[in-house]
């Protein structure tokens, strides 16, 4: 049945091919697509797309066809349809494996390529990343996207600066604790100089009400963590991760910097091209796994996938096998570390003071589907005190965001974003938390095209910010 | 049993459609028909000549002229959950999928009716009334994925239908497209009508007589108490017995289901673990619902008929939460088996309860006879059994051995006055055993009642009935 042709292209599917016999066709994961579930087509379902890749196997199909690389590119990579397989089938692992026999198919798209070339390279992404946040600083970023006419051929250009803008930083809309009113009507969301508020009575919320209360978050108590920094992450929320290591230290960790990371790879793995991945791989666990801490804490839900399965992705590189697996076995998420095993505020999160405003929480795929962390960044949110937590219609489905797929699939990504938007705005909430900036650049972009004031930003700003209000930065 | 190789539609025709539905719904590309092969039973491959994917009845009645115009033969098709081929084309028919017609038309909480599209999935109705205080009673253990339209079709059953009744007792209207494009009302709201009742011979025509493109269906008030219990046994006759008690002691639980040994281990195996003993040689699932009064002492009376079959264990669910796990772990037991076999033939056959225990036991012998796994989950308080012969297709011997073992089970359960489908339907799997159960004169009154609706024999074609006796093979 094996055919003569194609066998180098569709090398990397056959090595899959026991975690294809599991699908029984059964079609329970057809409704938790977002791709099916809008068009209809099982060719866009998560069972007709393990039909094509087992057509590839069996010699049926071409991984050279259109019909393989519109269906297969046309898939999010949100992994909705792994929980939901009572026969639980991998899909992301097979879903790599066919993108790598796309990848090396055909050429890969001029817009692609230079994406990733651009990532591989840590001076690149540094340059690129320093324009960005000179076109961002302009200010203009916004409005222009907002002027362009929402066409096919602006597009591209209309989300991609919409994006950008979505990235700057905004300040809360905090109501004044009971009692007090700011000035403005809105708190000081900038970080650094926190006297303004460092004065706030801490209203009794927040924590240490027992004497050993402040020895329990000595820094360095809980262990050392080194921070993910990412190429996104450290290029455009900067801030993120600075809140990311303020809130670590004030939980009780001590917090080394580890010099030298480059990008985790995941952005080259879904585009199949995982030879690159692989060095990138190699490259962060040399660097990371040498840093001797107890921890990685990534905040970025893409990334924080991407590591924990650096032991799957080196399987057969016998020099990092193990060093991989190690390094993805310490690796956490930012929510998962701070609520730790109990998932209760107070005991294992420290409580800050009181933030009075409404937040909706949208799950990142790659928090919920690829890491099955659905509850820890709720427990995070629910831990400030007076932070209103509304819900999310369809929380776990994917935003649209997926990488570059509202650049690359303009129309099914624009419209997948709308019903993330909508939903959003249903809430009547004025913050949206997402861990996963390229969820904050998409949800944030659709919203400020939509023109729309709510702000999309990372559960630990919240928390950081919280923290500030109580203090708890404060010098000696 | 071939797979007729499709021949391609004209461009003509094709446009013409194109013309109805829209570009992105009119599918011919051959490797893009791939997908459409099979449905719920793998054991089947048929590639349809193309798909037509509409959004509204009168889409569908268009399509239908254009190509009963041609004289193209129509297969319709719900999620593809359907396990006995039913959804299936040959080569020269068209498939008309009902995947984009997924709308609520109107919800009646006051009259607790609903008047949705064929394509919506079966849980989402209940999801839509359950801020109603109310609920669709029938759910096959597919609900999460099979579509109404599917669900009228097969006249499918559940878990719950045991008290609650199959589909047919909940339609009250239809919609109905015949092949000819007309568009036929049955029954409906304040349609009340004499004369005779065309929606009872509808429900459970298995798509021959036509395309339901509206359903009407009847609501129900979610009971007020449920009490859940598991007992666990060390064989599985012990189990059937009990059911057999049970009923006998005019008990009338909302459902009594019976998961096997293999069956409990490939669960626990799942993502839809519900903590059902590994060791175990049976599970019994009973549950009783309705007014809270009365409710313990049915479940009292249970137990003790539990015990006295031999349960080595019987527990309730103390909570909700454990209640659904159970159900999870019940409803997803057909994709689990997905872990321990690549393919499965999941048979369907009803036996009177009081045989139940001595057609377990002969489908068993019949199992160790062809050296197969046969795995069991079944209704058992409607004698409604699921053997499922676990093998691989690529082992030609294999799949030999389970075609003489089904139809030797198959031939079991006639033999025990039982019928050859539950609720499954007859499809194209079963089609072959009708003259089993079905004497000539009832096949040929059946043959005149279907063309009534479709006097061509082009609705889905080669399904249901065996092939007229004075036909010469392709005829319906
Ligand atoms: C894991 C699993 C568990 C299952 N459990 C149960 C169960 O407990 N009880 C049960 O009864 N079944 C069960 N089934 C079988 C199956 O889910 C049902 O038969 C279901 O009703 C099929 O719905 P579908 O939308 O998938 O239809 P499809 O499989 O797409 O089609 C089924 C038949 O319906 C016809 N059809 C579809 N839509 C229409 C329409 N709008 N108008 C006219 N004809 C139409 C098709 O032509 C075909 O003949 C199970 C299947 C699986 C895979
Ligand atoms: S739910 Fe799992 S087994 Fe079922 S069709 Fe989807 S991938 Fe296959
Ligand atoms: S990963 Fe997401 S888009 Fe892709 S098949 Fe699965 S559910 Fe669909």
């Amino acid at each position: 049945m094996k055919p003569q042709h194609d066998t180098a292209l569709a090398a990397a599917l056959w090595a899959q091919e026991d975690k294809l016999k599991p699908c029984v066709h059964c079609g329970f994961c057809l409704p938790a697509c977002p791709t099916y579930t809008r068009l209809g087509d099982e060719n866009d379902s998560p069972r007709g797309r393990l039909y094509l890749m087992g057509a590839v196997v069996e010699g049926r199909l071409s991984p050279d066809s259109d019909a393989f690389q519109t269906h297969i590119d046309r898939c999010l990579g949100c992994r909705a349809c792994e929980p939901v397989c009572p026969s639980g089938v991998e899909y992301g692992v097979l879903l790599e494996a066919a993108r790598e026999s796309i990848f090396r198919a055909r050429k890969t798209p001029a817009m692609v390529g230079m994406l990733l070339a651009v990532f591989s390279s840590r001076r690149w992404t540094s340059w690129s990343m320093r324009l960005a946040r000179v076109v961002r600083g302009l200010g203009m970023a916004g409005r222009a996207a907002r002027l362009m006419p929402a066409n096919r051929f602006f597009h591209p250009i209309r989300f991609g600066l919409a994006m950008l803008d979505a990235s700057r930083e905004r300040q809360f809309p905090v109501a004044s604790p009971s009692g007090f009113a700011a000035p403005d009507g809105s708190a000081d969301g900038s970080a650094g100089d926190g006297s303004s508020e460092a004065g706030l009575p801490d209203a009794g919320s927040s924590d240490d009400p027992s004497s050993d209360g402040a020895a329990r978050w000595r820094e360095g108590s809980r262990g050392r963590v080194a921070i993910l920094r990412g190429c996104v992450q450290a290029g455009l929320f900067a801030r993120v991760n600075d809140a990311t290591e303020r809130v670590l230290r004030a939980n009780g960790y001590e917090v080394v910097e580890v010099s030298g990371q480059g990008c985790c790879g995941a952005l080259h793995t879904h585009a199949g091209d995982a030879a690159e991945a692989r060095e990138l791989a190699r490259a962060n666990v040399q660097i990371l796994g040498s840093a001797q801490v107890d921890f990685i804490a990534v905040n970025a839900a893409g990334c924080g996938a991407a590591l924990k399965e650096y032991g799957h992705l080196l399987e057969a590189d016998e020099e990092y096998k193990q060093t991989a697996a190690d390094l993805a076995a310490s690796t956490r998420d930012i929510s998962e570390l701070l609520t730790g095993d109990t998932l209760q505020a107070g005991d294992s999160l420290r409580v800050g003071a009181p933030l009075p405003a409404r937040v909706t929480y949208d799950a990142a795929c790659h928090l919920c589907h690829a890491q099955g962390l659905r509850e820890e960044p709720r427990v995070l949110l629910e831990a400030i005190p007076e932070l209103v937590v509304l819900p999310l219609q369809d929380e776990e489905e994917c935003c649209g965001g997926a990488g570059i797929y509202g650049v690359t699939h303009a129309e099914l990504g624009g419209q997948i974003g709308a019903d993330k938007v909508s939903a959003v705005l249903a809430t009547g909430a004025e913050i949206v938390a997402t861990g996963n900036p390229g969820c904050m650049m998409q949800i944030g972009a659709g919203l400020l095209l939509e023109g729309s004031d709510v702000i999309a930003c990372h559960p630990v700003e919240l928390l950081d910010e919280s923290y500030r209000r109580a203090g708890f930065y404060d010098g000696p | 049993m071939e797979n007729i190789l499709p021949e391609p539609l004209t461009k003509e025709l094709g446009d013409r459609l194109r013309g109805v539905v829209g570009d992105s719904w009119v599918i011919v590309d051959a490797d893009r028909l791939l997908a459409y092969e099979s449905d719920g039973l793998t054991a089947y491959r048929r590639t349809p000549r193309a798909v037509v994917l509409p959004r509204t009845t009168d889409e569908v009645s268009r399509v239908l002229s254009i190509l009963s115009q041609e004289g193209v033969p129509v297969v319709p098709r719900g999620a593809g959950t359907g396990l006995s081929g039913g959804a299936l084309a040959d080569g020269d028919a068209v498939v008309v999928g009902t995947a984009r017609m997924t709308d609520m038309l109107a919800l009646d909480p006051a009259n607790r009716l609903a008047r949705v599209q064929p394509g919506m999935i079966n849980v989402d109705l209940t999801k839509a009334a359950e801020p109603f205080g109310l609920y669709y009673a029938p759910d096959p253990s597919s609900q999460s994925a099979c579509t109404l339209g599917g669900n009228i079709a097969e006249n499918s059953g559940g878990p719950h239908c045991l008290k609650y009744g199959v589909t047919s007792r909940y339609v009250t209207g239809l919609t109905v497209v015949t092949y000819d494009g007309k568009i036929v009302e049955m029954g409906g709201f304040g349609r009340e009508s004499g004369g005779y009742d065309l929606l009872g011979v509808f429900v459970g025509s298995e798509g021959c007589f036509g395309i339901a493109t509206e359903i009407e269906v009847r609501l129900l008030p979610k009971p007020e108490g449920v009490r859940t219990l598991l007992a666990i046994f060390d064989r599985l006759g012990d189990a059937g017995s009990a059911v057999t008690e049970i009923m006998a002691e005019g008990l009338l639980p909302a459902a009594l289901e019976i998961i096997d040994g293999p069956t409990i281990r490939a669960v626990e195996a799942s993502v839809f673990a519900a903590g059902f003993p590994t060791d175990a040689e049976a599970a019994l699932v009973v549950e009783f619902d309705g007014i809270e009064a009365g409710l313990e002492a049915d479940v009292e009376r249970a137990v003790a008929r539990c015990r006295e079959a031999g349960a080595r264990e019987v527990r309730t669910a103390d909570s909700e939460e454990e209640r659904l796990a159970l159900w999870q772990g019940r409803k997803k037991a057909f994709g689990a088996m997905g872990q321990i076999a690549s393919d499965l033939l999941v048979q369907d056959a009803t036996v009177p309860r009081s045989q139940l225990t001595d057609v377990l036991e002969r489908i068993s012998e019949i199992g160790v006879r062809h050296d197969l796994t046969i795995a069991n989950v079944f209704h058992a308080g409607d004698g409604n059994l699921h053997p499922n012969l676990l093998f691989d297709r690529s082992d030609p011997e294999e799949v030999a051995r389970v075609e003489r073992a089904s139809t030797e089970i198959m031939a079991v359960c006639v033999e025990a006055g039982g019928t050859i489908t539950g609720e499954h339907g007859v499809g194209l799997d079963k089609r072959r055993y009708m003259s089993l159960v079905h004497g000539p004169d009832e096949l040929d009154a059946m043959r005149r009642i279907k063309a009534v609706f479709d006097p061509l024999g082009r609705m889905n074609p080669g399904k249901v009935l065996p092939d007229a006796p004075d036909s010469a093979g392709a005829a319906t």
